[in-house]
């Protein structure tokens, strides 16, 4: 299987670690409350166990996938509980559970997307773009799993920095944020960090 | 001794079953396919959690479309099903999500994985019964044992018959 060093991996969680920040400080903006973010958690996993690492796959969530593209691919997946939706789109001015709320979020993505897409690019020096973010709820397993299974392609091992955002306000809101790059993503990250 | 029991199928993973009682269930079927074999005279019933179109078999021959029929067809031959008899019956192969890369004539992973499946499937002289592919809406797949029946379920809405071996086919 697929390993990569201590080292590697602790050069990719500050690179997550950086972008997530920024798209903390972006969501932050977005909805006038502070948001707290937690220290990206790597997991280096086979496809089939991947999705079963990031919560229960009969659960019922919102997801936002924002494509990475140029340089390098990768993908960005958020995700949000009904819980946290029923907090974070009275904040945006929407009902939670609508049509409406599913192009809120996406919206959440998109700002989300760009800034750690750009926050990337700047600290790698790649040239990288944030594809139009796409929602669905769903169950969890269906989401996740169509994320990784994107490619098409086997590998044997998938590479996922999911940290967990906390916007403060009382009741529980904390979407997850998940950085998947592509197998060669990866290798390209950490050329560019020297550290391959 | 037979025990009834519901059977997780995981991703890449496959089940056959012959006691009346069991359910093999696969749970949250995105782009993956639920590809379940039927021998209804002998009441035996397979499922396998296809994740990919080609590719393998590698350790978990469940995972690819090529290694998935001819694996789940020897196991229920070895279960005493018999090969002439089997039907099967799809679920899964949705497009959760369209990501720019399915563009320049190339289909998403779902319907590669549905493609593939009927592919294996075609070759081995199987026909599909029944089936409910395609869209973007993630499934459940329960195969009932002994009856037998496949029920699905969708996100948001209740489970509705898709084969019953009493009740002919739904669509």
């Amino acid at each position: 299987m697929t390993t990569y060093s201590d080292l590697q991996i602790d050069a990719l969680r500050e690179l997550a670690n950086i972008g997530s920040g920024t798209a903390a400080t972006a969501l932050s903006g977005m909805l006038g409350a502070p948001v707290d973010i937690s220290v990206p958690n790597p997991l280096l996993l086979p496809l089939n166990e991947a999705v079963e690492a990031v919560g229960p796959v009969d659960s019922e969530v919102t997801g936002v996938a924002i494509g990475i593209v140029g340089d390098m691919e990768a993908t960005v997946l958020m995700l949000f509980t009904p819980e946290t939706s029923e907090v974070l789109c009275p904040m945006l001015g929407v009902e939670a559970h609508t049509e409406i709320a599913l192009s809120a979020m996406q919206e959440i993505g998109n700002v989300l997307g760009a800034s750690y897409t750009g926050a990337l690019g700047m600290m790698t020096g790649l040239e990288l773009e944030p594809v139009p973010p796409q929602a669905a709820h769903d169950m969890l397993g269906a989401i996740v799993a169509s994320v990784l299974l994107a490619p098409g392609e086997d590998r044997d091992a998938v590479l996922l920095l999911d940290s967990d955002l906390s916007v403060e306000g009382g009741a529980e809101c904390s979407p997850s944020f998940m950085f998947i790059p592509s197998a060669g993503g990866v290798d390209e990250l950490l050329t560019r960090l020297g550290m391959a | 001794m037979t025990t009834a029991a519901e059977v997780m199928v995981r991703m890449g993973e496959f089940a056959v079953s012959r006691s009346p009682g069991d359910v093999l269930v696969s749970i949250g079927l995105g782009s993956c396919i639920g590809l379940c074999l039927i021998d209804r005279r002998r009441q035996a019933v397979g499922l396998a959690h296809v994740m990919l179109p080609s590719g393998g078999p590698g350790d978990m021959p469940g995972k690819f479309a090529p290694s998935a029929v001819p694996t789940l067809v020897d196991a229920l031959q070895e279960l005493g099903a018999v090969r002439t008899s089997l039907e099967a019956v799809l679920v899964g192969g949705a497009q959760m999500f369209s990501f720019g890369n399915a563009g320049a004539g190339r289909l998403d992973v779902g319907a590669r994985n549905d493609e593939a499946t009927r592919a294996a499937l075609d070759a081995a002289r199987i026909p599909v019964i029944a089936d409910a592919t395609g869209g973007n809406t993630g499934r459940t797949v329960r195969v009932l044992a002994g009856e037998p029946r496949v029920v699905v379920k969708e996100a948001g809405a209740g489970e509705r018959e898709l084969f019953s071996a009493g009740g002919g086919r739904a669509a």
